[in-house]
């Protein structure tokens, strides 16, 4: 890894550390060697409120590249998400997650997991990823919003 | 009369001596490496290491010319040196050759200042990398160089005098995103990516399955939603049937009606997908309408590719009737790439049912793999109406060659022994003083596709006061592993030893708060201290790597501890340098870095502003400069045509590859 990468994941968890939006957590994950692995990060990122998916928070896996921050992260749903825009893997299709369209190197981690959250009760229709939430959402959108608000309360906080 | 008298004459007696005494080190024994070496011992260094990690293939032989057809998976390195030792027996020359990786813990700090010179032929951005930030710590001397087709250039790096590998951001490699590659794939290159690394890993690579299958378990365990995740579950094992039938008789044809049909259908049933500009519909395929010859090929998006890279087929001048003679520049026609898909996957099941405890995985050299990415990424391609590609195409694009001539590398080889005759000038040597003014600056050289002024040269420039590897700060560091903890390293070294340092602008009374970092782990921190009783050993800080100290406001410059081997004798579980370096101030983190109260929102993104690509190489108009790079492929291909650009500062790294055997 480059010595670029560790100083901004520093100056990431820093800030993080320093302020972050409410509801949410990221953090290095632990490896089992007993270290932190500043290159994934474990996030939590909270329903909106008044949204259908307001209650659950939603654990995503954020995994950095050597190149970071001249490419972004990688962030997948962990478990994978009931959402027309997350593959069946959990990996979130998202533009500003995309170095050919947004991605730019000053995003920060904050502002990802905000775009995240946005994305939730948000889903860009044009661009499905898994077939299930995508055909429920155009088809049944009350079967839908009944289907996310459960996985709301099984993803609720223990 | 020694055959060295016409050379002594020419360098100097002073010159002279420290060419025969000065150790140098040869980074990679490949296309520049073998010109390279030959120069050396011909010019009449006489201590030289060269080492390369490896091993000989047939496809070298045409440009690595220190290599015949018997030391075929010989090492690189030794084979060189054998060779080349023999070309000038006169000059006592000691050649020291190591079959190894660049980045082996040996090679740590001491061992890298052992040399007076280094001198880089590599082909990757990785290596490169390491060692330019060895020699940085080292305060060693660096020749970078490197070549693509008919362009290359030579840059030479001394510590605080000219800018590092790193000082000028690298365009990181292409990658593509996953939505493009998976679902919405509207180049030749996306079907490739996706046959080579999506495909063939499904049904070949490791299988990774058995985690997704057991966090799907997990989750419905803790009481999620059972039917979704049975859902998710089947999108995930789907593949693993399909693969435990790969190895029947219709195997093949079951994953082609899936892949091919049934996954396309279902790409398909997701209408709004196919609502955005510029996105066209697939086409399922139909195996028997393709082998009867009633299916319908679906009309191309856009006119076949007229515009080979240079190096291929096409712009070598070749007539049809040539093309049509080389079995591999020839366009299979679909049904030619739905019996390879067949075939291909028909024996690499065998050879997964064979040794199922090897995962296979992509060779542009082994033909099975290379006919399955073939014959995947033309019936992706014709599914989408994209151009189908021709399997030395593919073989490029899909292999990330870059062409290599024999004559750029000899060419780029004599430049780098310029340049280190400039810089071997200016060295002190104890029995010759480094002479100050005399002879030629040291400069970028830059080979052009250019008839008239094929070399270009420029001042190198200055170094970035910014760059995050130059300007950090290096220590060596002896310790025992065994002995010393993380305790004794934060207590005794960092806040011990390295307080006593200089802190440009410290105020007196301030308080420093450090971090531990070994490469991407953090190890300590000041509310962070599980591993503070462990031995470096036991963190596996290991001989090589470094353990870096940053403060937590990032107020100063990151200082860098190199672990070096332990002293035996010594009675300190560890030894430092007498006096602690002085630790400047750190730039001021880039306005954009500061936190924004703006989230970022899906629709209302900006465009994009391509921060990366202002640092992209200004490629030339040739066909070489204009080369793609794949998705993979750790390195940067361009070149720069004006020394205007050059001076700008947007300077490229060009590389020297892979297997390209020019016409």
């Amino acid at each position: 890894m480059s010595n670029l990468a560790q100083a901004r994941l520093h100056e990431e968890r820093k800030q993080w550390r320093k302020d972050h939006p409410f509801g949410f957590f990221a953090k290095p994950v632990k490896a089992a060697d007993g270290t932190l692995n500043i290159m994934l990060w474990e996030v939590g990122i909270p329903g909106k409120q008044g949204t259908i998916w307001d209650g659950g928070v939603y654990k995503v896996m954020m995994t950095f590249p050597d190149e970071f921050p001249t490419k972004p992260p990688k962030c997948k749903f962990d478990p994978p998400l009931f959402h027309p825009n997350v593959y069946p893997s959990g990996t979130i299709c998202l533009s500003i997650l995309d170095e050919e369209k947004n991605w730019k190197p000053s995003i920060t981690i904050k502002q990802i997991v905000l775009g995240v959250q946005d994305l939730l009760d948000n889903p860009n229709i044009g661009d499905p990823a898994q077939i299930d939430a995508y055909q429920m959402y155009k088809n049944d959108k009350h079967g839908y919003e009944r289907k996310v608000k459960q996985q709301a309360v099984e993803r609720r906080p223990k | 009369m020694p055959r060295s008298t016409y050379t002594e004459a020419l360098l100097g007696p002073e010159l002279f001596k420290k060419v025969k005494e000065t150790r140098i080190l040869v980074v990679g024994a490949g296309g520049i490496g073998c010109e390279l070496l030959k120069n050396l011992v011909l010019v009449g260094f006489a201590n030289i290491e060269i080492i390369d990690l490896d091993t000989i293939d047939l496809s070298n032989l045409n440009r690595q010319f220190l290599f015949r057809k018997p030391d075929i998976s010989k090492p690189k390195a030794l084979v060189a040196a054998a060779t080349a030792r023999h070309f000038n027996p006169s000059s006592g020359i000691d050649i020291h050759a190591r079959h190894g990786n660049v980045k082996d813990s040996v090679n740590d700090l001491e061992w890298i200042k052992g040399f007076g010179l280094v001198m880089n032929a590599l082909d990757n951005m990785d290596a490169r990398r390491h060692v330019n930030r060895l020699c940085q710590a080292a305060n060693v001397p660096l020749i970078e160089s490197g070549t693509a087709g008919y362009l290359g250039q030579v840059t030479p790096m001394i510590k605080d005098e000219t800018e590092c590998f790193d000082c000028v951001p690298k365009p990181a490699p292409k990658s593509f995103p996953v939505c493009t590659i998976r679902s919405t794939p509207s180049e030749p290159i996306h079907c490739i990516v996706w046959g080579k690394t999506y495909l063939f890993g499904k049904l070949f690579g490791e299988d990774d399955e058995d985690m997704d299958t057991e966090e799907l378990d997990k989750a419905k365990a803790s009481g999620e939603n059972a039917e979704e995740i049975e859902n998710l579950k089947k999108e995930a094992t789907a593949f693993r049937e399909v693969r435990k039938n790969l190895g029947e008789e219709d195997g093949p044809q079951r994953v082609f009606h899936k892949v091919f049909n049934e996954d396309i259908n279902r790409l398909l049933a997701m209408e709004d997908m196919w609502k955005k500009e510029g996105r066209i519909k697939p086409v399922p395929l139909e195996h028997e309408g393709i082998m009867n010859g009633t299916f319908a090929t679906p009309p191309s998006r856009q006119a076949p590719s007229t515009s080979a890279p240079n190096g291929t087929a096409q712009t070598n001048g070749s007539s049809a009737q040539k093309k049509q003679s080389l079995k591999d520049q020839r366009e299979l026609t679909l049904k030619e790439n739905l019996e390879l898909f067949i075939d291909s996957c028909k024996r690499l099941s065998a050879r997964s049912i064979a040794y199922p405890d090897t995962p296979l995985s992509f060779d542009k050299d082994d033909d099975d793999t290379l006919d399955f990415v073939l014959a995947t990424a033309n019936l992706r391609a014709t599914a989408y109406g994209i151009a189908n590609k021709t399997r030395f195409q593919v073989k490029e694009m899909a292999g990330n060659i870059i062409p290599a001539i024999a004559t750029t590398n000899a060419i780029i080889a004599g430049l780098i022994v310029m340049q280190s005759l400039n810089i071997l000038r200016r060295l002190p040597l104890p029995s010759a003083p480094a002479e100050s003014s005399a002879g030629p600056a040291i400069r970028n050289v830059f080979l052009r596709t250019d008839a008239i002024k094929p070399l270009g040269y420029s001042m190198p420039a200055k170094a970035d006061k910014k760059c995050s590897v130059c300007r950090d700060i290096y220590v060596p560091i002896k310790v025992d592993l065994e002995k010393c903890t993380l305790r004794a390293f934060v207590d005794e070294v960092v806040k011990g030893w390295l307080s006593k340092a200089e802190f440009e602008g410290k105020d007196e009374d301030e308080d420093i708060e450090w971090t531990i970092f070994e490469g991407g782990r953090l190890l300590a921190d000041p509310d962070f201290d599980d591993n503070h009783e462990r031995t470096l050993d036991d963190l596996d800080v290991k001989r090589g790597k470094m353990l870096t100290v940053r403060d937590e406001d990032g107020k100063y410059r990151p200082v860098h501890f190199s672990i070096c081997e332990g002293d035996a004798q010594a009675t300190s579980p560890y030894s430092l340098p007498s006096e602690p370096p002085c630790v400047p101030l750190a730039p001021p983190a880039p306005a954009s870095r500061e936190p924004s109260e703006e989230p970022i929102i899906l629709d209302s993104m900006p465009p994009p502003t391509n921060n990366v690509s202002e640092n992209t190489p200004i490629s030339s108009t040739t066909a070489v400069g204009t080369k793609r790079s794949a998705p993979d492929d750790g390195d940067v291909k361009g070149a720069t045509e004006e020394e205007q650009v050059v001076k700008k500062r947007k300077v490229v790294v060009l590389d020297e590859e892979d297997d390209f055997e020019i016409l």
